[in-house]
């Protein structure tokens, strides 16, 4: 188990948004979290790497016990140094080039030199075919290259975990492919991935594992044909009902 | 009548003391920029205590006028050091200049307006970035500092530029602290001459002059900041 999240609770002044979540992740393993928007799937993942601090619940990530409640800075710095995240704004370093923008947590979070950092990020560029937009400044790329730069930013610290936060939601429609297609194929090589998203088809595809969250609770999960061709759970039933989406 | 030759003999004269209007300006400034990155980082932050403290400070200072504040300080320090000698302090509150006033007020009032400044250039930085940035595993201070700050300057600049063209201007105070700046020349050779409107127009364009280099020298550097930072000279 690399994984294990148990009775996470987190509330938001009155609003209890996870009412205690147990999920548990093998290494390679793809799980696809669903759900109707403000149901606490972004605010599931902004708990792993501590961008929100949950109220109570504790988690085993790498043999490594934490009191989710209770985390001291070196904790938090050590988990996030091992998970990475692709948020669905993109959040690329505005003053930075897309290769300064892989380099920077490469130097400044693994402690590399800039040198072999900028090698790395250099490969990475050019693995997802956009290393002719290394010098290029975030405000002169499309949504798309900037979201799989954003996701080279993230796996290049070679992260035993990638969290992915609506990757595709921001994108116009007909960038939407190369995203998925850049993150399908990580997913081919065994990164360990969490993700949240609406793209039901990459969810049926790609996904080990589907999750349906509701009302900030995990309602079903199951393969992604137990969950979409046969799902026990009334709520699930209705949500993939109301979804037109040909999934 | 106008008086031209007055005019064109007074106006060297002014601009000798030019050099006293800039000097309190960059020191005002320098001052009050250290002490409004303090106050913007304990009212950020929230400081127990003294960010309340510092936020009463600073909207009294900004709500009142400057020449009050210059007043307060030239009435006020030299009480302020004797009540401090009577404590065991030693101080000497003889010695206290016009110019030592002149700079309290105005970089404490310089101050209080770079602090909210930097305040909104601050909330003007995308602070998803910040994310980013500690998710990808750097310090809380070293993602302020590498992605943060740079672009806080950026956007810091024309705001910056304002303030100090206001203190250039506010400087025209001064002269009655008893300092001889280009307001203080213009009163006393006006005084002197019984020609007023000669010597006030000497010192409008005097200041014009001095403000437009200013403004421009603050343009470019705006340009070549966000060239830097951004790539691009306006973003957005």
């Amino acid at each position: 188990m690399l994984l294990e999240i148990k009775n996470l609770k987190k509330k938001f002044v009155n609003n209890t948004v996870l009412k205690g979540i147990d999920l548990s992740i093998n290494a390679g393993e793809v799980v696809v979290i669903i759900g109707p928007s403000g149901s606490g799937k972004t605010t599931l993942l902004r708990n792993i790497n501590f961008l929100e601090q949950a109220d109570s619940g504790k988690m085993t990530f790498k043999n490594k016990r934490l009191n989710l409640a209770n985390l001291s800075n070196e904790e938090i710095l050590w988990v996030r140094r091992h998970t990475a995240m692709v948020f669905q704004n993109y959040n690329l370093f505005k003053n930075k080039t897309a290769i300064e923008n892989i380099s920077e947590g490469l130097i400044f979070g693994q402690n590399k030199s800039k040198k072999v950092a900028l090698q790395l990020a250099k490969k990475s560029l050019d693995s997802v075919g956009l290393l002719d937009k290394q010098d290029f400044y975030p405000a002169q790329l499309s949504g798309g290259q900037q979201q799989r730069i954003g996701i080279v930013r993230a796996t290049v610290l070679n992260p035993d975990i990638v969290l992915f936060d609506e990757p595709t939601s921001a994108l116009d429609p007909e960038l939407v492919g190369t995203v998925l297609y850049d993150m399908k194929h990580l997913a081919d090589q065994g990164q360990t991935m969490i993700v949240v998203t609406h793209q039901m088809s990459f969810a049926r595809n790609v996904a080990s594992r589907v999750v349906f969250f509701a009302d900030g609770e995990i309602i079903e999960t199951g393969t992604p044909s137990e969950v979409f061709d046969h799902p026990k759970n009334k709520r699930t039933k209705q949500f993939l009902s109301a979804i037109a989406e040909d999934y | 009548m106008f008086d031209s030759n007055f005019a064109i003999q007074s106006f060297p004269k002014i601009l000798a003391v030019a050099p006293m209007t800039i000097y309190l300006s960059i020191i005002a400034a320098i001052i009050g920029l250290v002490l409004a990155i303090l106050i913007a980082v304990i009212r950020e932050r929230k400081v127990f205590v003294l960010s309340p403290i510092v936020g009463i400070i600073v909207s009294f200072i900004r709500g009142t006028p400057i020449i009050v504040q210059m007043y307060v300080v030239y009435y006020g320090l030299p009480q302020l050091l004797i009540a401090l000698q009577r404590w065991g302090i030693n101080t000497d509150s003889s010695g206290i200049s016009a110019i030592i006033v002149a700079i309290t007020a105005y970089s404490l009032n310089a101050a209080a307006n770079i602090s909210e400044s930097i305040r909104s250039a601050y909330h003007s930085v995308d602070y998803k970035q910040y994310e980013a940035a500690i998710s990808v595993g750097m310090t809380p201070l070293r993602a302020m500092i590498r992605i943060i700050v740079p672009q806080l300057i950026a956007n810091l600049i024309p705001n910056f530029s304002n303030i100090f063209i206001d203190l250039i201007k506010d400087t025209a105070l001064v002269y009655n602290i008893g300092i001889v700046e280009i307001m203080a020349k213009a009163n006393i050779i006006s005084s002197v001459g019984f020609k007023y409107i000669e010597t006030y127009l000497d010192a409008l364009i005097i200041y014009i002059i001095i403000c437009w280099i200013f403004a421009k020298l603050f343009q470019i550097s705006e340009v070549i900041i966000r060239q830097r930072v951004f790539a691009t000279q306006r973003i957005n």
